[in-house]
This record gives C-alpha cells, sequence and structure tokens, in this order.
C-alpha cells in the first residue's frame, strides 16, 4: 500500500470515528469494516486516541425509568436469546432434523462406501444444510490420523466470510475448530492431537468471518451439520 | 465491590455480562450511566432520544459482551463507542429523512463555547495537550464533530466558514493529532 494511500485510509477511519462521513461514505466504510482488519484497527485506534474527549459532555442523570426499561428489554430477550444462545450441538430439534435427513443422506453413504476403500474407511459423515437438509459435504476417515473434508458442490460464502469446521465429541464440552474450509474444495485434517474418532460425533461447517471465530467456539449460522457414522 | 473506592473493571464486567450476570451490566449502568446518556444527549440534542440511546446501547453491550476482544481497545473505551455510533446513527438517519436547514444548526445548542471546556482540559488525556496545539477553528471542528455530533456542513455554518474549508481543517487536524499522539 502507498503511503498516501495508507495516510488517506487513516483520516477515512477518523472521519468515521468523529462521525462526519456522509451516510454513503459510512455504509460504504461500515461494510468494509467487517472484512478489512487493518481499516478496522486504524478505527479502533481512533477510538482510543479520542475517546477522553467524551469527558467535555456533562453528564446528565438518567431519569429512573430508565434502567426499568433496560431490565424489561433483557427479560424479553431472555426467552428467545435462551434458544438462540443455545448452542448447535445442544439443539434437539438441528439433532432430530438430522436423523430425518434420510434417503439422500443414505445414497450418499452408500455412495462413500461403494467409493471408499471399505477396509480402511472406519467413519464417514454426511454433512447437510440445516433448512432444507441438503447433503453438502462428506467426512471421510480413511486412517486415525487424518480425516477428509470432500465438497459435493460449489457453497457460495458471501465476501469477507469463510467456512469454518469444527467436531464435538458426545462427551466433549465444546466443539474443537479443525480449521477453515474453502467452498468447493477438498480439505484434510490431520487429527492426532483429537481423541480417537467416534459413533455420533458432531461436524459442521459455520459461517464465520474470513479468519474464523474470533471466540474459538462457533458462533455463526451453521451452513452444514451431520454426525460420524461406523462404516466397519 | 464498591465501585466509589475500587475502580470499576469493565472488562471483567463484560466478561460477567457474556456470562449472563445481570449485576455486571448494572454495575456498569451505576458507573457510566450518566456519562453515557450527557455524551448521548450531546449528539442527539433530544433527552427522549437520548434514552433511547443509552437504552439500545445497555441492550447492545449485554448481547455483544462475548465479542469483546481486549487486543481491539479498552473495555470501557469499547461501551462508548457503541454508545456514540448508535447515537450517530440515530442522527444520521433523522438527517436522511428531514432537510436540514439552518435554523437547525442554530438550535444546535449547548456547543462548547470557546475556552469554557479548557478548564477540564488541564491535566488531563493526552489528547487535550494536542487539540491546544492545533489552531482554535480547526479544534473547533473537532470538538463540534465529535462532542456534538456535527456534520461538515453544520460545522461550516456555526463557524461561517466554508464547506471545503471545514473539510480540509477536519483532515489536517486529524493528521496533526495522529502525530502528536504517536
Amino acid at each position: 500500500m502507498k503511503p498516501d494511500t495508507a495516510e488517506a485510509l487513516d483520516t477515512l477511519a477518523g472521519e468515521f470515528v468523529l462521525g462526519t462521513l456522509s451516510p454513503e461514505q459510512h455504509a460504504a466504510m461500515t461494510e468494509r469494516l467487517s472484512v478489512d482488519p487493518s481499516l478496522r484497527a486504524a478505527v479502533d485506534a481512533w477510538e482510543e486516541r479520542l475517546l477522553e474527549l467524551t469527558a467535555l459532555a456533562a453528564p446528565q442523570p438518567p431519569s429512573a425509568r430508565l434502567w426499568g426499561r433496560i431490565q424489561r428489554s433483557l427479560n424479553e430477550l431472555a426467552t428467545p436469546s435462551k434458544q438462540q444462545r443455545t448452542h448447535w450441538w445442544q439443539r434437539l430439534g438441528l439433532l432430530q432434523a438430522l436423523s430425518a435427513a434420510g434417503l439422500a443422506a443414505s445414497m450418499l453413504l452408500a455412495f462413500a462406501l461403494l467409493t471408499a476403500p471399505p477396509a480402511t474407511t472406519q467413519f464417514v459423515v454426511v454433512l447437510v444444510a440445516p433448512g432444507n437438509q441438503a447433503p453438502g459435504w462428506v467426512v471421510q476417515t480413511s486412517d486415525s490420523r487424518m480425516i477428509e473434508l470432500i465438497p459435493l458442490g460449489e457453497d457460495a460464502v458471501p465476501e469477507g466470510m469463510a467456512l469454518q469446521f469444527w467436531t464435538k465429541g458426545e462427551q466433549w464440552r465444546a466443539p474443537v475448530s479443525l480449521g477453515l474450509v474453502k467452498p468447493g474444495e477438498p480439505y484434510r485434517v490431520p487429527i492426532q492431537r483429537l481423541p480417537p474418532l467416534e459413533a455420533n460425533q458432531l461436524f459442521e461447517l459455520t459461517l464465520e468471518k474470513s479468519g474464523g471465530s474470533p471466540t474459538g467456539l462457533p458462533t455463526g449460522p451453521v451452513r452444514f451439520i451431520g454426525r460420524a457414522v461406523k462404516v466397519i | 465491590m464498591n465501585a466509589s473506592v475500587t475502580p470499576l473493571d469493565f472488562q471483567r464486567c463484560l466478561e460477567a455480562c457474556a456470562l449472563g450476570d445481570r449485576r455486571a451490566l448494572q454495575a456498569l449502568y451505576d458507573q457510566e450511566g450518566a456519562r453515557l446518556l450527557g455524551v448521548a444527549r450531546r449528539i442527539v440534542r433530544d433527552d427522549a432520544t437520548a434514552e433511547d440511546i443509552v437504552h439500545d446501547a445497555f441492550i447492545r453491550i449485554w448481547t455483544r459482551a462475548a465479542s469483546f476482544d481486549p487486543a481491539r481497545g479498552s473495555a470501557r473505551g469499547w461501551i462508548y463507542s457503541i454508545t456514540r455510533h448508535l447515537a450517530l446513527n440515530a442522527i444520521r438517519d433523522s438527517r436522511r429523512e428531514t432537510v436540514l436547514d439552518d435554523a437547525d444548526i442554530d438550535s444546535s445548542a449547548a456547543l462548547p463555547a470557546g475556552g469554557d471546556d479548557i478548564d477540564l482540559w488541564s491535566g488531563s488525556a493526552k489528547i487535550y495537550r494536542c487539540l491546544e496545539q492545533l489552531q482554535p477553528t480547526p479544534q473547533r471542528c473537532i470538538l463540534h464533530a465529535y462532542v456534538d455530533g456535527c456534520s461538515h456542513a453544520e460545522i461550516a455554518g456555526l463557524l461561517g466558514a466554508p464547506l471545503g474549508t471545514v473539510k480540509a481543517w477536519i483532515k489536517r487536524s486529524l493528521k496533526a493529532l495522529r502525530e502528536c499522539l504517536e
């Protein structure tokens, strides 16, 4: 990046924080921030630099009603948000839907069985889309050290987003990331560090910001999910 | 925890919020609610709207606490940024609907008049020492924008300066501030 461009970007970041961008510039900037970590860092730096200027606004005691209002909104959030906050691996409905994924999945399983050397394949997982249960990926293990994620089609991922691959055994406390996956491309993961694969182990792909989930746990929507089936 | 004796640990409060502890959110509200309302009020220039902003800000703090990343900045700064941007978005949306006229600018009350705020500045954060190194008019541009949420056009109206000049002052002031703060 040329120095003058870097400086122009930094000024843009400063104006974003000041609040002087036009609605159009602001909208473009907001979109860009979700995919441009260096711009994001420039904005973060301006937020920190100018923060102390907030002290120039005289404090104004909130009305007595405000905290009660906030609490009521939290209460309203609590019921649906409990469901939203339930992680995918705890969501019974989704898992039941998986069991019903049925025919297409079985056919793929049969396909995988026929095409993979049966003497070494231990587990197969068909990952289906939670909404329409369309199979999107197959996971195969050909030995205990490597698993292979094979795309069944081209799945579009929005600009600035990435597919992240996760797994969770039934007794594990939380899922483990197996890395970022390119749509439509096979992906191989060494799994020596993980406990041995087990039947019913969950695998899923979630949509995360490019670079992957910032929390180390799935945060985005589930695109594909499936459970390991022992095939020998 | 006694907030008047122990400084509030903002980051720990956010971590507790992420785990669903409402007392942590209340601690943040008790500590910063009035200041955040002051910040929002100054930008939206209306009491009821300012309370709406602070309400929305605390809901957002609660629902997004888990996404706070200390590597990106302070927890206190995160809370203020959420509130300021909600307030700025509110006036940006309303500006789209109503064409700004001179009356709006004239009624943008409570702008810092000249040296009124100088007392606040002494011995304070470095940003104030850097601001003092700017010429008075560019300095007012920065403050009108950041504190009052004024657009370029509003600042031009307030200062009686051409729009292009105001834009140039702001760009140059940002550069000078960045260099001063480095």
